[in-house]
């Protein structure tokens, strides 16, 4: 035993091991992105199932139908009549409406600035009491006026007032139905999600005068078109890639399938043969969605009060019309209806691969943490490295002045290599510069107006580029800089990266994988002599900076950068979503440091 | 004991000439517990009150019914037909209706309140409609459903009994002399578990499913929104319903669990006779309205019926030299000294003790050990020879 460690002991004194690390981390990146694409097979996803006993799917007859479908005309026609009619306007007619079947009404301001602009308005809601409830729960039906795509939700508010007057007349509730009618499908729900709950800023937004118990649920019906559909699209995206729980999910694909016969889809996938290019392409478009933490509907806004929402969109050409959806719509409520407490049993971390297959946090968790740990690996590495007194091979390199072995502050053993001093200060010092001015960038594009946001993200991306060269020249002014200093630099930002972005993996795996993919060619960069490498290197590295991934991914995707910057700052003003957060405070200064290195060297070592 | 083991053959023989019996037990009690609460949990209550309906249907009085019901699915919210409880999506028996005596409901139903019933070890303030007032004479009829596992049965997501507990219970039920014969049922997981530790005599015992078998729903209403009974409960009802309409009824409770079919309950139910005194036979020929109807104490005209008497008492006294031929050729074949041939009111007690090993052979043993060891002795010495 004593000689087992003596020899694990040698060999961690090996010269050669201390090569490993690189390629170890390599190694984690490589299998974290196999990993990724291992999952949609058959072997590592699994078929989807509804956990929650008291649910229930599809276990009812709905009655929804027959002569409710005329009651449903006549609301599509006052909807109609309303079409031009201002928010407040609509607002004094649906509550006329919905006072009409005895139903209690409340109103709400709402104002956000963002973006240098205003939005703001009034949401409307009724509270349906369960005549046998006892008021302490309640599930939410919303149909915002503007669908997401900005058009007249005129099927969608028909069939939550008709569905409203049919609920009405059952006695079998044991919650509340909230009916919600904000006047977008963006703004005004979150506003009402945040007065619910009392965390709202009272300067800007109303409280409500009217509550209920705690939700338990909530959907949402996106309906603007008028032709027959054929497939409901499910929306299930939640702000800061937040999920809802999975039962809500297979509840609802469930009655949607099993009981009416209506295909459903997620993440746009109309048409999803089941095959594997098919389940990994929802997979990544789910993983896109989730990483930009963006709202992608009006349910989005309950998700982060732990309320799971969906939103059901019809889509595609078919046979189905509004009765069905209403039924859909019954069959969910009855199935919420069930329910004892809140929704728990099943995932909340999963990614679907297709409407009835997906992994959970399990089995995906690790591919982004192998990401993550490369950064943590090569950060140990560099510490251990920058302690180290430069290898007799290397000493035909230009010796190193306050570099000296006679330094060796540790020396547990007579045999052992003496560590090194390690000049912390400066390295230190470069990071927490870098991190400190990435407050700029985040509070820069937050608050500026719309109008100038552009132009400041073009002079931040050119100012982006070439603060490394002005922070190499200032280093290379001010000290000599050696190679402990860049390894220093380069272990402390990387492990800051790491520890952020293992921890974020748990909160937004998608967001932590992308970012961890992009940054990292931050693992291997180094100042190096070559100068053809080194031109490599820092073209290598401004392809992947922040600014210049931001920029093509909106022209890849046909938005202009205008609208990103306003729906980030959107994101972030009316949402709490902290995308931005981890780009311009983890992964931007990771980006800095990096490039600062490679430069470096480019103003004299 | 002559007695008694006298009266046993004359309830033999009057099951043979299917005449007017006279059971040895003077009164039925019931104890039907549904452990389960929630509303997705119907079934559960729909089928204990489809029990409770069929032994109040045979004429055991509320006083002598103990329910346990820990959710009320009647007043629920949920319950499209309030005030109602149905166990078929026909929806014509409301079992619920305006009869009903629940005698341990919502939180009383525990494992503690449970056992206490059953081994009467109550408070003094407890009401008489909370005990089981049962005497050495007393027929119970236990029937439990919920949800189980292997030898346990989960009261209200918060505690389970185990089949343990329920073999203790029933032992100190039978040493305070609380019963004379009891026919327990269950209804739930991996029933049959329940009563595998089952100990004390007089006891039939059925479940509805074998050890890693699951019990199933029979069917669900569609407007209630749930299932509504179980496989197993609904077809028990079933042959109660068809065969035992009355108190008159002949069937056996052998007839009973010759009804079970996989293909229809979709899960293996067991029966359990071994506690029984005369096994098997004995335990099927009692007759089902001994647990599920209440004796009645009815005068027939024929039971006045001397040559009638005098008929069966000889054929008991035949009975009695046949089983007791029997019972020594019994004693013969396995070589056991013989027992008293009687019927064995004291059943036959499986009680696990230190076993003391046997004489016999002892000398026998000794030498071939004593051998055993000189022949490696002997070898040994061959071998050193050898090798010096």
């Amino acid at each position: 035993m004593p000689r087992l460690l003596s020899t694990a002991l040698s060999l961690r004194r090996d010269p050669r091991l201390l090569k490993i690390p690189p390629y170890i981390s390599a190694f984690c990146i490589a299998i974290g992105v196999v990993w990724l694409l291992l999952l949609p097979l058959d072997d590592y996803s699994r078929r989807t199932y509804v956990s929650e006993n008291a649910l229930l799917p599809g276990q009812v007859h709905t009655y929804f139908g027959g002569s409710e479908q005329s009651i449903f005309r006549a609301f599509r026609h006052e909807v109609d009549l309303l079409a031009s009619k201002n928010n407040f306007e609509v607002n004094d007619k649906l509550e006329s409406i919905l006072t009409g079947f005895g139903v209690k009404v409340g109103r709400q301001n709402y104002t956000y600035h963002s973006a240098g602009e205003i939005y703001s308005g009034e949401n409307v809601y009724g509270i349906l009491q369960a005549p046998r409830g006892d008021a302490t729960e309640a599930i939410v039906l919303v149909a915002a006026w503007k669908s997401i795509h900005e058009q007249l939700n005129r099927n969608g508010v028909a069939l939550v007032l008709t569905l409203a007057r049919y609920f009405k007349r059952w006695s079998l509730w044991s919650k509340d139905i909230i009916l919600l009618l904000p006047p977008d499908s963006t703004t005004g729900t979150q506003a009402w999600v945040d007065a619910y709950h009392d965390a709202h800023d009272s300067k800007y937004i109303a409280p409500l005068p009217l509550k209920s118990g705690a939700l338990q649920g909530a959907l949402a019906i996106d309906y603007p078109f008028e032709h027959r559909y054929h497939e409901l699209h499910i929306i299930y995206d939640g702000t800061n890639g937040q999920l809802p729980n999975l039962d809500l999910i297979n509840s609802i694909v469930n009655i949607a399938g099993g009981q009416m016969g209506i295909e459903t889809t997620v993440q746009q996938m109309a048409g999803h043969t089941d095959s594997y290019q098919d389940r990994l392409q929802t997979m990544l478009r789910g993983m896109l969605y989730q990483g930009l933490g963006y709202p992608t509907g009006p349910h989005s806004s309950f998700i982060p009060y732990h309320v799971d929402a969906i939103t059901l969109q019809p889509a595609g050409e078919g046979w189905h019309d509004e009765m069905a959806m209403g039924r859909v719509v019954e069959g969910s409520f009855r199935s919420l209806n069930n329910l004892l407490e809140h929704l728990h049993q099943s995932f909340f971390f999963y990614l679907l691969m297709q409407k009835n297959r997906f992994v959970s946090i399990g089995t995906y968790l690790p591919s982004a943490m192998l990401v993550a740990a490369n950064f943590t690996i090569m950060a140990i590495f560099l510490w251990v490295k920058s302690g180290q007194p430069i290898a007799k091979r290397e000493a035909t390199d230009k010796p190193k002045g306050d570099i000296s072995e006679g330094k060796g502050v540790s020396t547990t053993t007579p045999s052992s290599p003496p560590t090194v001093e390690r000049n912390l200060l400066s390295p230190l010092a470069l990071v927490a510069t870098c991190h400190s001015i990435s407050a700029i960038p985040l509070f820069v594009f937050n608050h500026l107006g719309i109008k100038t946001l552009p132009l400041a993200f073009l002079l931040f991306s050119v100012l982006s580029t070439a603060l490394p060269a002005i922070f190499s020249f200032v280093i290379a002014s001010v000290q000599k800089p050696t190679a402990q200093f860049f390894q220093l630099t380069k272990s402390f930002s990387l492990l800051i990266l790491g520890v952020s972005l293992a921890t974020l993996s748990t909160l937004n795996f998608s967001l932590a994988f992308l970012v961890g993919l992009l940054a990292s060619p931050l693992t291997f960069i180094q100042p190096t002599k070559n100068l053809v490498t080194r031109l490599f290197l820092v073209i290598l590295l401004i392809i992947t900076s922040p600014p210049v991934v931001i920029s093509s991914a909106a022209w890849t995707s046909g938005v202009t950068m205008s609208e990103v910057l306003k729906a980030a700052s959107l994101g972030w003003n009316v949402w709490g979503m902290y995308t931005p957060i981890i780009i311009w405070c983890v992964w931007w200064p990771a980006w800095l440091i990096g490039t600062t290195n490679t430069l470096s060297s480019t103003f004299k070592i | 004991m002559k007695l008694s083991g006298l009266s046993f053959k004359a309830i033999v023989a009057s099951l043979l000439l299917a005449s007017a019996s006279v059971a040895e037990h003077t009164s039925n009690w019931a104890v039907l517990v549904c452990t389960s609460r929630f509303w997705f949990n119907y079934r559960h209550l729909a089928n204990v009150l489809s029990m409770y309906r069929t032994v109040k249907r045979l004429g055991i009085p509320d006083s002598q019914i103990i329910l346990m019901l820990p959710d009320d699915m009647a007043c629920n919210p949920r319950n499209a037909f309030p005030g109602t409880v149905y166990s078929n999506s026909d929806r014509a028996v409301d079992l619920y209706g305006d009869n009903i005596e629940v005698d341990y409901r919502g939180y009383e139903v525990t494992v503690e309140n449970f056992i206490r019933l059953l081994t009467d070890r109550v408070g003094d303030e407890t009401p008489r409609s909370k005990r089981l007032l049962t005497d050495d004479r007393s027929n119970i009829f236990v029937y439990m459903t919920g949800h189980g596992g292997n030898e346990f049965l989960k009261f209200q997501d918060a505690e389970e009994i185990g089949a343990f507990d329920l073999a203790d219970a029933f032992e100190q039920m039978w040493e305070k002399k609380r019963y004379h014969e009891i026919l327990f049922m269950i209804d739930t997981c991996q029933a049959n578990t329940m009563y595998s530790r089952l100990y004390s005599p007089n006891i039939i015992a059925t479940g509805s499913s074998e050890l890693d078998q699951s019990s199933y729903s029979h069917h669900a209403d569609n407007d209630v929104g749930v299932a509504v009974i179980d496989r197993y409960t609904y077809y028990n009802l079933e042959f109660l319903e068809a065969h035992v309409q009355d108190l008159s009824s002949k069937k056996t409770v052998g007839e009973l669990f010759d009804s079970y079919d996989y293909e229809k309950i979709h899960s293996t139910a067991g029966v359990r006779y071994d506690l029984f005194p005369g096994g098997e036979e004995a335990a099927r020929s009692r007759l089902i309205t001994d647990f599920f109807g209440n004796i009645q104490n009815v005068e027939v005209d024929r039971a006045k019926d001397l040559a009638l008497e005098e008929e069966l008492v000889e054929l008991s006294k035949t009975i009695a030299m046949l089983r007791k031929r029997e019972a020594e050729e019994d004693a013969a074949r396995h070589n056991v000294s013989s027992i008293p041939a009687r019927v064995p009111t004291a059943p036959p007690r499986k009680i696990q003790g230190a076993k003391a090993l046997t004489e016999d052979d002892w000398w026998t043993k000794k030498v071939i050990g004593a051998t055993a060891l000189a022949g490696c002795a002997l070898l040994w010495g061959v071998g050193t020879l050898l090798e010096a």
